[in-house]
């Protein structure tokens, strides 16, 4: 099982600290990154943030790293996990400070929750919280049936037409709160901040 | 359903982890020692989130604390808090470059409201925890900056009344009589903010037991529950506390504690 190899890029926004730790911890060899080169040849990409969409994809896209993702997800068929802001970069647009494209790799769209889904709910959508499978293999192996995980956020995706299997949280709506389609996964939530949970889907990523 | 909260503070000091009562500080031991003697590695994977706060009474050394934050959160995954004394842009930077996911201001809501703006147009108004330390007083409570050493004019009411109208994530209400005594939580402070409450609440100071805390999430008003009581709920103290607080049907999220060790190194294997 030695010797997995996991790039973590770097475009300056988020808690990455946590990431790398994690993944250290379960004795993968996770790097800090924000070289183009390194991360076209690495076998497995964690997108970390937290932060604004645009100004992620602006930092993103000025140092050349959007290439080299799609390079290395659809050309090489690297794996991809997106955490949180980067599950949300993943997506085709966000609406966050105006209309952004996203880096596409599914076709989803970011927006935020609207005031008729959250009611009297408070925003962001800050704490713990249970979420549910369609099917509890692959990124959602050896998970409890319901297990809690960590969010804060203010936007969110939908599932609309996306395949493979997925995880819904509710939080006024059903949304999207993780997913693995092929080689591109994603978590709303922060695996990284909660606890065994998060170590165990972690690690199933490092699995696929 | 969202869950409540069970908070772990730990006091730093200058490279000493501190206990504290009624804000007098009483040295426990370094990183190393809290690691070893106080078994930190099951506090954390028993607790839902941990709140580091930099109390040192004479000059901050920065550097020092963000590295002892690091060394925290390497086996802590949970949500990471940490601050005392901030004071700029760059020095939260530097905490959330460390493992820290939000910073805490206290003094800096009075010294510098401003900064908060900045603070929260940076790193977004979730990362901003507002600490506020009151003390009773005569006719009601009094609110206290600089670590209980400057006293802020008005009451606790009109301050938190104020304090909603800076870009903050949660409140971190801490009674400054309770501090350290293990008498449990003064629910009195919760009759002072502002209603409707438009952001969550971690209610601190006094928890010295397992009821304190359950008292503490019974509590409508409170999101979630904090303890800086090494010694009461030194090792599988706080472990047993939160089994028994989960059994009792409290709101608390659930995770199997005992995968951290086969987790661990999996793939060096």
């Amino acid at each position: 099982m030695a010797g997995r190899q996991v790039a973590v890029i770097d475009y300056g926004m988020g808690n990455v600290w946590s990431v790398l730790s994690a993944f250290r911890y379960l004795g993968g060899e996770a790097t800090l990154t924000d070289d183009p080169d390194q991360i076209i040849t690495a076998d497995f990409l964690v997108l970390p943030g937290v932060g604004s969409f645009r100004k992620a994809m602006d930092s993103i896209r000025k140092a050349g790293m959007d290439k080299a993702i799609h390079e290395a997800v659809k050309i090489r068929g690297s794996k991809i996990l997106g955490i949180c802001l980067g599950m949300q970069l993943l997506a085709a647009f966000g609406s966050e400070d105006g209309e952004t494209a996203g880096l596409g790799l599914i076709g989803n769209r970011v927006d935020p929750f609207t005031p008729l889904e959250l009611g009297h709910r408070k925003l962001p959508h800050v704490g713990f919280n249970t979420v549910r499978f369609n099917e509890q293999a692959g990124l959602f192996r050896d998970l409890p049936g319901q297990p809690d995980f960590y969010f804060v956020h203010s936007y969110r995706m939908l599932i609309e037409n996306l395949v493979g299997r997925h995880a819904i949280c509710s939080y006024g709506t059903d949304f999207l709160a993780a997913f693995e389609t092929e080689n591109i996964c994603g978590t709303q939530f922060h695996p990284e901040k909660s606890q065994t949970n998060g170590l165990t889907l972690l690690r199933n990523f490092l699995y696929l | 359903m969202l869950k409540k909260r069970v908070i772990f503070t730990l006091l730093y000091d200058r490279g000493s982890f501190m206990l504290s009562r009624n804000f007098r500080l009483q040295k426990v031991g370094n990183l190393q020692w809290l690691k070893k003697n106080y078994d930190f590695s099951k506090i954390a994977f028993s607790i839902d989130e941990l709140i580091i706060l930099d109390v040192s009474r004479s000059e901050r050394d920065e550097k020092m604390f963000c590295e002892h934050v690091k060394k925290l959160t390497e086996e802590c995954f949970v949500p990471i808090t940490a601050g005392g004394g901030i004071r700029s842009v760059v020095q939260s930077r530097r905490l959330l470059c460390s493992g820290a996911d939000k910073i805490v201001v206290n003094s800096l809501l009075a010294a510098n409201p401003a900064l908060v703006f900045v603070l929260a147009s940076e790193f977004g108004r979730q990362c901003i925890v507002a600490s506020v330390d009151a003390r009773r007083s005569a006719d009601g409570y009094e609110v206290w900056m600089y670590n209980g050493g400057r006293l802020q004019d008005g009451s606790l009411g009109d301050w938190l009344t104020n304090l909603m109208d800076l870009p903050i994530g949660e409140l971190y209400l801490n009674s400054m009589d309770r501090d350290g005594t293990g008498q449990g939580y003064d629910f009195a402070l919760l009759d002072h903010l502002p209603r409707p409450m438009p952001i969550p609440v971690i209610l601190a100071g006094g928890a010295g037991k397992y009821q304190h805390l359950a008292d503490g999430l019974s509590e409508q008003r409170v999101d979630a529950v904090a303890t800086a009581h090494l010694f009461n709920f030194v090792g599988d103290g706080l472990e047993h506390a939160r089994i028994g607080l989960i059994g009792s049907g409290h709101n608390l999220p659930v995770w199997d504690r005992n995968t951290a060790q086969e987790m661990k190194d999996i793939f060096k294997r």
